[in-house]
């Protein structure tokens, strides 16, 4: 399998013929496979911390990107297609991430404090959901992306991927902040309809 | 099923990790509850995962891979095959997703050591629990048909109902409902005259914030 060369960092276009992330990330976990591990980290790293740099991890970034790519490592085994996709599963291992950094970054006394995995879990159900179902949810969900106005898409991706405030947003976009909230709106509603007509 | 959830805005700041610890904790008991809510936060973390995809990548360092592999340890393949968690019948409305209130209450809710408030109304604090500046976390348990005095809120409350139900002036609400107020309400909550109703509150103290999109990130203070 030469499957390394397939994923260069630079090669963002090939969505087309993306590896199969989930048999790489099984020959992590089964035989500690480093080429498949360096496949996997080529191609998510690069991603995670640009998301950590959005959401104003400046000096902080490559720490994420560390613990993510650990996490991702160690946690291999409990990885299933039946899930989630392999990116969606590896940006809820971000997201939980960062929250927990952030936590300890901003932690003022060793308290009893309820866990970030316990808030944020990764769903674990609908077993009847098979991995061909789950890969065409992701399929599905990146057209879905494509067909809202990109003026929504913008603001959308500003609040939810960069952390900003609906008010930064404004001020970023010089637009009334009015305005962001509409297309906030109007952007989950569309996702939503569209979410719900291919469940049914 | 429930009949009231969060909204659009607040599962997606849910599933962007961008709200508060309380408040994701209110999310997190009402998706223990709410097959659809759990369904749309999934949509929402692919919506994640194809953000992921489409990104523009950061350069990372040159020996960040090699550094990173050196510090990670083999799997360990004499551990016994991974068990797959069955869901237990008695879990019914639980079992896909784990109550996030249970590994830190002493007992179960019917057994806790509730501080009483009034004759009618009792309450067990876990503002300590969450430990964020600014909120107020409780669960709260009104006696069957016992009337709250009304009250507005300065800031928000968020309240999910974990057993019985309450109905008040706009709505009669139960088990697992998830009810979003602010300053514009004003409500006295009479619980339903079957059973005692437990639920969760969250309210953020009223002098730090002046809306509520202002509190989605005050963990983030440091930024």
């Amino acid at each position: 399998m030469t499957t390394k060369k397939a994923v260069s960092m630079n090669d963002s276009t090939a969505a087309n013929d993306a590896p199969d992330w989930g048999a790489l990330l099984a020959r992590v976990a089964e035989n500690d496979d480093k080429a498949a591990f360096r496949a996997i980290y080529q191609h998510f790293a690069p991603r995670i911390k640009a998301y950590a740099i959005n959401q104003g991890f400046s000096q902080h970034a490559e720490v994420l990107v560390q613990e993510v790519m650990t996490s991702v490592w160690r946690n291999a085994d409990k990885y299933s297609e039946s899930l989630a996709s392999v990116s969606t599963w590896i940006f809820t291992i971000t997201r939980n991430q960062r929250i927990d950094i952030l936590r300890k970054l901003n932690r003022t006394r060793a308290e009893i404090v309820i866990e970030t995995e316990d808030l944020w879990q990764i769903p674990t159900e609908d077993t009847t959901i098979c991995s061909i179902q789950n890969l065409s949810t992701e399929k599905f969900v990146k057209a879905a992306i494509d067909k809202l106005p990109e003026e929504q898409m913008i603001a959308l991706r500003k609040v939810y991927y960069e952390g900003k405030t609906h008010e930064e947003v404004a001020e970023e976009l010089n637009i009334p902040l009015g305005t962001v909230k509409g297309r906030l709106r109007l952007s989950l509603q569309k996702l939503r309809v569209m979410f719900e007509a291919k469940e049914i | 099923m429930s009949a009231y959830h969060p909204d659009d805005m607040t599962l997606m700041n849910y599933a962007a990790g961008s709200c508060s610890i309380p408040e994701s904790l209110a999310v997190a008991m009402h998706l223990c509850f709410c097959h659809d809510c759990r369904q749309h936060v999934k949509n929402l973390n692919h919506l994640g995962g194809a953000l992921l995809e489409t990104i523009k990548p950061a350069s990372t360092d040159d020996d960040a891979f090699e550094t990173l592999m050196s510090s990670l340890e083999p799997h360990d393949h004499s551990a016994p095959v991974k068990v797959k968690m069955e869901p237990t019948p008695n879990d019914r409305a639980i079992q896909h997703f784990t109550n996030p209130l249970l590994r830190y209450l002493p007992t179960s809710l019917a057994d806790l050591p509730w501080q009483r408030q009034t004759k009618e109304i009792s309450k067990f604090d876990l503002t300590s629990l969450v430990n964020v500046k600014g909120f107020q976390v409780a669960l709260q348990k009104i006696s069957a048909g016992a009337k709250v005095p009304k009250h507005t809120h300065k800031g928000f409350e968020y309240t999910v109902i974990l057993s019985g139900g309450y109905s008040d002036e706009l709505g009669v609400y139960h088990e697992g409902d998830f009810i979003a107020r602010d300053a514009s309400h004003k409500h006295s909550p009479t619980a339903l005259q079957n059973e005692d109703c437990i639920c969760l509150t969250v309210l953020n103290a009223p002098l730090k914030f002046t809306g509520w999109y202002r509190v989605l990130n005050p963990f983030m203070a440091w930024n």
